[in-house]
């Protein structure tokens, strides 16, 4: 009875509109621009609401680590754990290197609030990662 | 900015259940209930997970 229901209602639910793909150039400049500006893949996709939202979650994340006195870490081989941590850094695009250029992303290890800062920075470089992905398989068709 | 390890918590809870939910569902409703879920469940594991760590010595602290 319950999976006649099931049934009955995944009837009556629009299926998901799935873009037309794009091509493979068009979607890696897509994904290009949204990873060094936040948000902007979805905003050229069409995807506002989206787009906006990122933007505002990857930016505010960002801004809460430089302002928690965070550290960004420059390219360096020494240390396997320094080069990963770059590498989440770099995600966040070109705030990653306005704040390198104003040296904002020194890190004060004795502030309070520096470890938290440290991990909100590589965080959101990280989360611009996996928008810049969700961005991919829409500009693909792979999702809604 | 000092911010308190809630607040810091509970922040960033906010921004990545919120990211998590738009990318892994496509329905408003869909989206509300997990990122909900998902920034509850953040919560209450550091919440736990910090008491479960809160008889352990702090190493190399000396008040």
């Amino acid at each position: 009875m319950d999976h006649r229901n099931e049934q009955t209602e995944s009837a009556h639910k629009p299926a998901p509109v799935l873009m037309k793909p794009m091509n493979m150039p068009v979607t890696l400049a897509i994904c290009s621009g949204g990873w060094l500006v936040p948000g902007l893949a979805h905003l050229l996709i069409g995807k506002w609401v989206r787009g906006l939202i990122f933007a505002a979650c990857v930016l505010l994340m960002f801004g809460l680590g430089i302002g928690m006195h965070g550290k960004l870490y420059d390219l360096q081989f020494g240390d396997p754990l320094d080069f990963l941590g770059f590498v989440a850094n770099l995600g966040a695009g070109i705030p990653y290197w306005v704040a390198e250029h104003f040296d904002w992303g020194v890190g004060t290890m004795s502030w309070p609030s520096f470890d938290y800062g440290t991990k909100f920075l590589a965080v959101c470089g990280l989360l611009n990662y996996l928008i810049v992905l969700d961005a991919f398989d829409i500009a693909q068709g792979r999702k809604p | 900015m000092i911010l308190s390890h809630f607040t810091a918590l509970a922040l960033f809870a906010l921004i990545v259940s919120t990211v998590f939910a738009l990318i892994t569902k496509n329905e408003p409703r869909e989206q509300f209930r997990y990122g909900v879920f998902v920034f509850l469940s953040f919560i209450a594991v550091a919440v736990v997970v910090g008491w479960l760590m809160y008889p352990l010595p702090l190493s190399g602290y000396r008040p």
